[in-house]
């Protein structure tokens, strides 16, 4: 699972959302992606887990990339505890995802396959997805 | 090769996000041309017009403008800010041309035919930077992969450019491989250790005590 080998402050604030991505909306690498039309916190599990459906999906002959890091610590604090005494426990590793950003990549030789692979990857994600290609970036 | 381009586009008065939304909305992206120590024209062009010239001859397409109340004028596109989600044009930027000028330009570099069998084509450029002159400008550079064996890699030396044209980008930078595709064991084991973060500060204060 992705998760950060140092971090400069294990507990952070919870900002509010708001914005569009300023970078990484187009796809680059592979020749198809998932793009974000939605503001969301992408934990490290989904990430793997939309991971492990595109690759059992393809099985071989096609690669992956993840254009996103689950970067930021979500805090907890546990079940049945009064208020107070300080803030909750890192839970989650998080990555802000804001609307417009290729969360991953893909590239296969038939495009059927591929577009399935990333269908079953968008419903490991908390947010609305589509599925762009490289050739079908220009307006 | 890229040819002229005419375009009816009119003079900007009015600035400011207000304008600029109330410009979109009436068809138009705003835009701005400048270059050669000329002082800035802000322009507004036809959304639809523009697009399709983008569209069939590429973003290096060389236009003549005919400005409201000026002068014709060459351009080449210097940059274009897109939607991320709507996928609409937003603005331009225009840089002014002079005939006989060269330009440093990027041109997209295109993949033609199918690898030999169980090979995983990975293109590294999407664009080559060339330096060519401002009326002759390529739409595309191609790059044959036909029956290429696993292993191939294309540099930028490698890619064959027009008459006249310098290749800029670095000669040695890879712009497409063929790799073997990999096992389904081989995807299967890509995940990452999963190791607990620690606080960068943490180990100094206890280092202190």
């Amino acid at each position: 699972m992705l998760i950060p080998r140092k971090v400069a402050h294990r507990k952070q604030h919870h900002p509010r959302r708001k914005g569009m991505a300023k970078g990484g909306t187009k796809v680059h690498f592979g020749e198809y992606g998932i793009q974000a039309l939605e503001h969301a916190y992408v934990t490290n599990r989904q990430i793997e887990a939309a991971r492990i459906a595109m690759t059992r999906h393809i099985k071989r002959g096609g690669k992956i990339w993840i254009n996103i890091f689950p970067d930021r610590p979500l805090t907890k604090k546990p079940a049945e505890t009064r208020m107070g005494s300080g803030k909750g426990s890192p839970e989650w590793w998080v990555a802000n995802v804001k609307p417009g950003r290729v969360m991953f990549e893909m590239t296969y030789p038939n495009e059927a396959v591929a577009r399935e692979a990333l269908r079953r990857a968008i419903h490991k994600l908390p947010m609305k997805c589509r599925i762009v290609s490289r050739e079908g970036s220009e307006f | 090769m890229s040819e002229e381009i005419k375009l009816v586009v009119q003079q900007r008065t009015e600035f400011g996000k207000g304008a600029a939304r109330r410009a979109r909305r009436a068809g138009k992206i705003p835009a701005v041309l400048y270059g050669h120590g000329t002082e800035p024209k802000h322009l507004s062009l036809p959304a639809i017009e523009f697009a399709r010239v983008i569209r069939e001859h590429g973003r290096n397409a060389v236009l003549t403008l005919d400005i409201e109340g000026d002068k014709p004028q060459l351009a080449l596109t210097k940059s274009i800010q897109v939607h991320p989600l709507k996928n609409y044009i937003e603005h331009v930027d225009l840089q002014v041309l002079q005939r006989g000028e060269r330009v440093e330009v990027n041109v997209p570099v295109v993949l033609t035919g199918d690898p030999a069998p169980g090979g995983l084509v990975l293109q590294e450029l999407d664009v080559l930077s060339i330096e060519v002159d401002a009326l002759n400008i390529p739409e595309e550079l191609t790059v044959d992969l036909e029956d290429a064996p696993v292993g191939t890699t294309i540099t930028a030396a490698d890619v064959t450019l027009p008459k006249g044209a310098q290749l800029v980008t670095d000669a040695e930078s890879v712009v497409v491989v063929v790799n073997e595709a990999p096992t389904a064991e081989a995807m299967e084991g890509e995940t990452a250790a999963e190791q607990p973060a620690e606080e960068a500060g943490e180990a100094k204060e206890e280092a202190s005590e």
